[in-house]
Parts: C-alpha cells; structure tokens; sequence
C-alpha cells in the first residue's frame, strides 16, 4: 500500500502543491489526472525519490520512505520518454536492475527472457534499443520496470505520443500485463479516456489537495 | 547529407582551393621527410642509444601527462556538467586559458614559478602539459556529459543504481569515447609539445620534437631530423588509427537533452565540495599567468616597469611584434577562408567528405614537421622560397586550419535543408540562399574560428623556429631568443613579452566565448 501525506512541493519559495495526501491500495491500479503544469510528474519524481519533498511523508506498507534515496526505494517508474540506456541492448537493458542486485547470471537470463515474452518482444533480445519503433521502445520500458518487482510502478504519461492504433493496443496490453502480476500501479495522463479504460479509480490531482 | 547545393557546380570549385594548400603545403612536403628519409644509412640513427632513450622519455612524459590531465580534468567535467554556480561562465572561460596559451607562455610561467632545482626536470614539463592541457580535456568530456538526458541517471536510480553504480554502469560508458578522445589529443599534444620542452626541458630533457629541431638547426643534421619527423608522423598516426578503430564501436548520442543536467547547488556539502574544485583549479589556471605578469615587472628584485619601455622602445622587438600581428592577420584571414571553403565542401556535397580527413593532418604531423618539411621542400628552383616572408603566415594557417573547421563544420552541418528549401520556394537563388541562410547563420563560428586562427598564429613556436628569419622573428622565437642569453634585464624582457602574448590570448578567449556558440543553434535547443 501506498500512503502520500501532506506533501508539499515549494520550489524557489513558489509552491506546487501543498498538503496533498493519496493512499492507493495493494494491487490497485489508480490513474492521476489533471491540467499541464499542476505537478502531476513532479508528484510521481517524489515518490520515486527523484525529487524532495518539502513537508509531509510517503510511506509503503507501513514503512516511511520520505527520506530514502532512490535506489533503495524499490519504486519502479515508466517515463515519458523511455529512457531506455543506449549503449545497452534490449537484453541488457531489462537486466539492469538485476545485474545492479548482483543477481546470477543464470537467473537474470531466464528472468529477462520470462519479461520480454510477456511484452511479446523475444526476438529483440540482443537488438540495439536505438533503432526501435515507439511501441517496442515502450514495452521493453515497461520490461525494465517490471523486472525489478517494484512495491509500485509509476506510469508518467507512458502512451503519449503514439498513434491512435498502437495507443489502443499497447494500453489494453498493458492493463492485462500489469493485471495478471498484480502490481500496484499509479499512471498519471492528461487523457481522460485513457485513465477510464486503464485504471480502477480515476482521480484528478486538484481533488487531492486539502 | 543531401543539400539544395549538391547539383551545383560552385560547390566543386569551392573545395578546389584547400584541397591544392593541403597537398602543396602537407602532404608533398611530408611525402618529401619520408621519401628523404629512408635512407639506409640514416635509418642506423634510430639504433643509438641517444635517440632510443629519446623515444622513451617522450612516450613516458607523455602518457604520465595525459593520466594527470585527465585525472584533473574528470572532476571539473563533473562539475561544470552537472551543477550551476555562480561566475560559472568566467571560471569555464579562466580554466580553459591554459590551452589557448602560446606554449612558449606555459614554459615560461613554469619556469618562474617553479624552483630553480625543479627547471629541467620530467616533473616540470609534466606539470606544465597537465597546465596546459586540463581545461581542454575538461570542456571536452564536459560537454559530452551534457548530453546525456538527465532522465537517464534518474530511470537507473529508480532500477537501484547507487550513486557509484550509475556512475560505472551508465555515465562512463557514455563518456568512454569522448574520454579515449580527449586522451588521445592530450596525448599527441604532449607528444608533440615544443615550446614547453624548449624553455623547461633544456637540452638534458629532449623529446623527439626538441631531438628533430636540435639535429637539422644546431647539427645540421637534416636527414636525421627528417627520419625522426617520419618517425613522429608514423608513430602519432598509428595511435590515431587504433583507437579511432577502438572508439568506434562505442555508442555516442549526438541529440542534445531538452532539459538540462545542470542544478543549483542546494546542500552545504555540495557547496564546499564544489567550490574547493572550481577555485582550485581557476587558481591553478591563473597563478602562473600571475606569475609572468609579475615578473616582466620585476627585474634584479626590485620593481621597475623598464622591461616594458624596452618592449616599446627597441626597434628590433617592435619590428618583431608588428611582424607577429602581421603575420596573424594574413594567417587569420587565409585560415579562415580556407576552412570555410573546407567546411562548405564537407557539408554540401558527399564526395568531399575526406577533406575532413586531410583537415586532420595538421593534429597528426607536428608543427615542427611542417616547418621541416617546407624548409626542405621550397628550397630548389622553381620553388625556392624558403626566404620568402609568406611561408610563415602559411606555415600557421595550416596549424590553425584543423581548429578552423572544426568551429566550422558542426554549425554548418546541424542547418536542416528544408531552411535552404523555404528559402528557395520564396524565391531566393542559390546563392542569395547561402548568404541569408548559411552565412548569417554561420558568421558567429566564423568570427570565432578567426580569432583562434589569430591565436594559434600568434602563439606558434614549432615551424616558426624553423622559418622565421633573423630580423624577421615572431614573437614567441624572440621570446626564446631573450631567454637564451644572460641578464636578468633580457629574462624581464621576455616576460613582458610573454605577457603581452597572454592579453592577446586571453582578448581571444573572450571573442571566442561570446560567438562561439551560434545564436541559431543556441535557440533551436531552448
């Protein structure tokens, strides 16, 4: 579980949002809506310890996280841009995060391999990621995020930018994926429709704040 | 990259010109060292002792050299990559001075500030090529780092990379190749190092630079001279061969980040650290020039500004430097031209991409080659023009020529043709294109380009020795010449001299900073 309260973000003593507070269920998919500029990414950067807060607490499963880098957090986090690594191959790209826990290789081959048949991109393992197309660029993002078994995955505005039919697809091929392993999810859209399909419950950032 | 002026006729007889100054002015005279030079007898040259220990010592130095520069210049790359602080665009520009420095300058800063028991040590050189090396090195691995999408650092973090972790697993192989290729510069930089060697390593410290001027100028020794240049010239392009081949393969983005990698300093600690790093090597980068400075105005201990009125008043240093500032402007505006007509050949036809490749040839050949190689080329009729005053404004604009394009070059090649193309659907001939489009865009580079051309013309030491006549010297061979003969008054002299060279530079570096980068290009990232 989840738990974001009364957080606030001051930035150059102008503020973002203040006391905003949202819980979010074990394997609870939530979708974050609201206008450009509001904070919606920033609020995902915070969770992911990306960004500091300046007043308030996350915590997950009971334990507090607000002061926990990054790295130890286990947040796994979906950008808007992929920001797949481009001297890795789709491979390596997955198996970061093992590779970083210092997983055997044995396993991390049959983990990786596991991941990307599951997204449905098998043949790409050994590809360069420069040269993929925005929908595999997408997935094997998502791949490299899964892989890690995040407590939470934080989608930020993962479909922008594709067109109408692969957009259609890969949302209803990510909500079965992320469905059927049970991850908890917070997906931040502007696109209304988008969220509806996706998410258990839809709410719009403004509505968080107290 | 197809261009509106790939049909066009201009564009061949554009790259006519440089393509005849390289072949005239490198490639026949090195072709003519090695031709000379493999001569059997002369070949047993290579087997004395004497030169092998040559070799050694300029391999070693240099290698020591290019670790040192690079482990100064890793952390400062880190810093001007990542964080804001305040003054930053001054202390870039104070750290980048040394490598605008005339050579001659960096020796003799050295020479001043080191101890008299440290002149004519390896330590000595080495320090003064990580001097003049590190803000190079710096601004190059710099602004690779800048490249890299900060967004990168933050998915690997959120996957579990340690601050550590991110830094072996993602930033240095990003930065693998911009760092092989800064140490390949550094390296043949220190390799090929002149002035610095002349001035501190004396004759007990010889590189095979100093062994190649030593051997044709004080020996008359030209075929021995020859056959070490042929040797300089073989060994520097097969380093240049390896590890471009090495460097290859590795990955470099080549888009810029829409946002940028740089954040104020926010916690204490990032405070001390950060400015103990920017204020140790801005005091690093100035306290030498500090150190010539006060020197010209110190002679016999006590403070006297007569050096300077001997600067002034005495005919043959005024001749010399009204010779220098001459010589300058002719190597300034041919550079200049000659790398434009190079870029514009580069970039608007594919078939003149290897103009690129003979641009290099001045990196690879060494100064002190090319003045060889003209002196022994244009000395027989029809060609004798050895005496001839032109030679040397030539000599230095092919030394400047590679910096020239490579200023050049990026901003002409990043214009997108379809900004050629409108033009052309307004109306606009090829021609009336090139110079509202190309041009105006351009002219920034243009400017900057021609005040590094004037720089390096300038500063030049290595073919000058060679070519500069007496009565007709440059700057920096008067330089030499003063510290050659005894006398504190004479040593002063040299100073103010060296000082006057370090103003010019540093005049230099504010044009260049200010044009460098091309509104055009500035703008379409913002």
């Amino acid at each position: 579980m989840l738990e974001i309260d009364k957080v606030s973000v001051i930035y150059d003593s102008s503020q973002l949002f203040a006391n905003l507070s949202l819980t979010i269920q074990h394997q609870e998919i939530v979708a974050l809506t609201g206008p450009s500029g509001s904070g919606k990414t920033t609020l995902l950067r915070c969770i992911a310890g990306l960004e500091s807060i300046s007043t308030g607490s996350i915590r997950i499963n009971g334990q507090d996280i607000t002061n926990q880098p990054a790295h130890l957090r286990n947040i796994g986090m979906v950008f808007q841009d992929n920001q797949l690594f481009p001297h890795l191959t789709v491979g390596q790209n997955i198996a970061y995060s093992l590779k970083i826990k210092r997983v055997s290789k044995k396993i991390t081959d049959q983990k990786v391999r596991e991941v990307l048949s599951l997204v449905g991109l098998m043949h790409l393992l050994d590809r360069t990621v420069i040269n993929l197309s925005g929908g595999e660029a997408k997935r094997i993002a998502v791949a490299r995020a899964l892989i890690a078994e995040p407590q939470v995955l934080l989608l930020d505005e993962p479909l922008t930018g594709l067109d109408i039919d692969l957009h259609g697809r890969l949302l209803e091929d990510l909500n079965k994926l992320l469905r059927t392993r049970g991850t908890t999810v917070l997906h931040v859209t502007h696109d209304k429709a988008e969220a509806s399909a996706f998410a258990d419950r839809v709410l719009d950032l403004r509505q968080l704040i107290s | 990259m197809a261009t509106i002026y790939h049909r066009s006729r201009a564009v061949n007889w554009l790259a006519i010109a440089p393509i005849f100054f390289i072949f005239a002015f490198i490639v026949a005279p090195v072709l003519n060292i090695f031709v000379s030079s493999l001569q059997f007898e002369s070949l047993n040259l290579l087997r004395t002792e004497a030169i092998r220990n040559v070799v050694w010592f300029t391999t070693w130095q240099s290698l020591v050299s290019t670790a040192l520069a690079l482990t100064v210049a890793l952390p400062l790359a880190f810093v001007t990559a990542n964080f804001k602080f305040k003054a930053q665009r001054l202390t870039t520009s104070l750290i980048s001075m040394p490598f605008i420095l005339p050579s001659i300058v960096v020796g003799v800063a050295f020479l001043q500030i080191l101890p008299n028991n440290f002149h004519r040590t390896a330590f000595a050189l080495i320090l003064a090529h990580v001097y003049f090396n590190f803000g190079f090195a710096s601004r190059l691995i710099s602004a690779r780092w800048l490249q890299i999408h900060p967004h990168l650092d933050d998915a690997a973090r959120t996957l579990g990379a340690s601050p550590l972790k991110l830094f072996t697993t993602l930033t240095l192989p990003l930065l693998s190749k911009a760092i092989a290729n800064a140490a390949l510069i550094v390296f043949t930089l220190c390799f090929t190092s002149y002035g610095v060697v002349r001035v501190l390593g004396g004759p007990s410290r010889s590189t095979l630079e100093t062994e190649i001027y030593f051997r044709a100028m004080q020996l008359g020794d030209v075929s021995g001279a020859m056959l070490l240049s042929a040797l300089q010239v073989v060994i520097i392009a097969l380093l240049f061969v390896v590890t471009t081949k090495a460097s290859s393969k590795k990955f470099e983005q080549s888009t810029r980040p829409t946002i940028t990698r740089q954040i104020p300093l926010q916690t204490g600690r990032q405070k001390i650290v950060i400015t103990t790093i920017i204020s140790s090597a801005t005091a690093f980068a100035i306290v030498p020039v500090l150190a010539i400075a006060f020197k010209s105005i110190n002679t016999d201990s006590r403070f006297t500004t007569s050096a300077w009125r001997t600067v002034f008043t005495n005919p043959e240093i005024t001749q010399s430097i009204a010779k220098t500032f001459t010589y300058s402007v002719i190597a300034m505006g041919l550079a200049t031209l000659l790398g434009l007509l190079c870029a514009c050949s580069v970039a608007y036809n594919n078939k003149f991409h290897f103009i690129s490749g003979l641009t290099t040839l001045p990196i690879v050949i060494s100064a002190v080659s090319i003045g060889l190689g003209i002196i022994i080329t244009f000395d027989t009729q029809p060609f004798d023009w050895r005496g001839a005053q032109l030679m040397l404004p030539l000599a230095h604009t092919l030394v400047a020529l590679p910096l020239v394009m490579r200023i050049i070059s990026p901003v002409l090649q990043a214009i997108p043709d379809s900004l050629r193309q409108a033009s052309s659907v307004l109306g606009a001939s090829p021609r009336q294109t090139w110079l509202n489009i190309d041009f105006k865009i351009i002219r920034r580079a243009a400017i900057s380009a021609a005040a590094i051309s004037a720089t390096v013309s300038i500063g030049e030491f290595g073919a000058s020795s060679f070519l500069a006549r007496r009565g007709a010297e440059t700057l920096p061979v008067m330089i030499s010449r003063l510290l050659s003969r005894p006398g504190d008054s004479l040593q002063s002299q040299a100073f103010a001299l060296a000082t006057l060279l370090v103003m010019f530079s540093l005049a230099m570096i504010f044009v260049v900073d200010s044009f460098a980068k091309d509104k055009f290009i500035r703008d379409s990232h913002a």
